[in-house]
């Protein structure tokens, strides 16, 4: 047996309000849910992106640029002591600098700039002795790939007194 | 209606009142100078001492040292206020400061109910390597008295001495156990205790100029030097820039060189001479018997009367 119930005109109206406010609710609620599940997935697939890095913690890039641009030597008061500017050799591989006479070579800090994303090895992590000057130190430079190795030999001449 | 709360209650109006001053005999006491402590040189504070205007006046003031300064030690018997133009003026309120032992006191001529003295603490020798600590006290005339404790400070190792001049007639062969300079007739009576050869040199291609030298360096660092026999101490020399010690430079920087920047400085790849020295650069010693580590700053220098005037701070190892 169906039971009808018939209600008075206002009360209706009411009911309809209702369900058409709840259908309402329902419907944002299911958006809001569907956007932040979306939203959690999109992140998710975001963190789970591999970005390669290397052992260093850096990122590893497409460039196979590997030079050196630029050289600095600091003594120990992080002054310069070169007399010229450094002659960088990108062909030979070799970094060419005159430093002042008198300069104490047993305590030096060598600044190298690279190309972007390249990186240097060994670091420097602290001052160098280039007190032998018939063994240059060498240092090798890897390109933003790390495909791409070139070591570079630092050559130091001491300014001649006349 | 809670809001409606909040408004209403924000709304009372509260009577102003001006709040009244503590009348009761007070002081209190700020430490002046800054940087190591260092003997011979001072330790300066104010003491501010103050009770209510109707309550009485100050009698006297006194600060105790747990070590007697120096002579020089003095309490102010002037209180000063900054005047327009920032200047400090200063108004005589007691007769001038006398010392006992470690008791340093004046008492008071003027009828006042406020005070602030400067005292003066010259670090004596005996407080080397020790901690001072000082009780600054008054008394007013309504029977109160206040004190103030302050400290400890520890006093530095480190020994000054100022403004020596070296010059490349002769006068050039500095010892830093004596901190002097000697010419070479001394110099050879002295050998073991010649740490530094000073030498001006012009030679164009290079920079050699005013140097500081180990008489144990390469003759090539001391062209044309004939060195007192025995003389050939491989002291250990590291030429610094921008190091201007406020004690030794006296310009503006406020920079310190303290014992612990002694203890801690590694020389051991250090060169043996400092070439091209100029005004306000320096270099950190080490004596070849490793007793002494010091710090020799450059005050001033003169190509033409080839001259060199150094201010040297010392620490004495061990």
């Amino acid at each position: 047996m169906i039971a009808i119930q018939i209600l008075p005109r206002t009360d209706r109206g009411y009911k309809m309000n209702l369900s058409r406010n709840k259908y309402k609710l329902i419907t944002m609620k299911n958006i809001l849910i569907i956007s932040f599940t979306f939203l959690v997935l999109l992140l998710t697939g975001i963190r789970c992106t591999k970005y390669p890095i290397d052992e260093d913690g850096l990122l590893i890039t497409g460039r196979a640029e590997c030079y050196v641009s630029n050289f600095e030597l600091l003594n120990i008061d992080f002054q310069t002591v070169r007399s010229t500017s450094a002659v960088i050799d990108t062909i030979a591989q070799t970094i060419d600098v005159e430093v002042y006479w008198g300069t104490n070579l047993k305590k030096l800090w060598p600044q190298f700039s690279l190309v972007t994303d390249a990186k240097l090895d060994p670091k420097i992590t602290d001052w160098v002795d280039f007190s032998n000057l018939t063994n240059p130190k060498q240092w090798t430079v890897i390109s933003g790939n790390r495909k791409v190795k070139k070591t570079y030999t630092v050559n130091i001449t001491v300014q001649a007194k006349p | 209606m809670l809001a409606i709360i909040l408004f209403v209650s924000s709304c009372q109006e509260q009577e102003y009142s001006l709040p009244e001053a503590n009348t009761h005999f007070q002081n209190d006491v700020i430490k002046r100078s800054i940087g190591p402590n260092v003997v011979g040189l001072n330790i300066e504070f104010v003491y501010a001492m103050a009770l209510g205007l109707e309550n009485g006046n100050i009698l006297s003031a006194q600060v105790e040292a747990s070590i007697p300064g120096a002579a020089g030690t003095f309490l102010e018997h002037r209180s000063y206020y900054t005047g327009p133009g920032g200047n400090d003026v200063g108004i005589d309120v007691a007769n001038p400061s006398t010392t006992s032992g470690p008791v340093t006191e004046v008492v008071f001529t003027r009828d006042t109910c406020a005070a602030a003295l400067r005292y003066y603490y010259i670090i004596p020798e005996e407080a080397r390597g020790k901690s001072v600590s000082f009780t600054f006290s008054a008394e007013a005339s309504t029977g109160e008295t206040v004190s103030f404790k302050m400290g400890p400070y520890n006093i530095g190792k480190v020994e000054i001495k100022r403004d020596i001049t070296l010059n490349d007639n002769d006068l050039r062969y500095f010892s830093i156990a004596d901190m002097q300079v000697y010419d070479s007739t001394d110099a050879a009576a002295i050998p073991d205790k010649i740490d530094l050869v000073y030498l001006y040199r012009s030679i164009s291609g290079i920079n050699f100029n005013h140097a500081l030298v180990a008489p144990g360096a390469d003759p090539e660092f001391l062209p044309d030097i004939i060195l007192p026999g025995g003389v050939d101490n491989p002291t250990k020399i590291r030429q610094t820039w921008q190091l201007r010690d406020e004690h030794l430079a006296r310009l503006q920087y406020h920079i310190y060189i303290d014992d612990l920047d002694f203890e801690e400085i590694d020389l051991s790849s250090s060169s043996d001479y400092a070439i091209n020295l100029r005004a306000e650069s320096g270099a950190w010693v080490e004596t070849a018997d490793g007793n002494y580590r010091a710090f020799v700053y450059v005050n001033s220098v003169s190509n033409s009367g080839k001259t060199m005037k150094i201010s040297v701070k010392r620490y004495t190892m061990n």
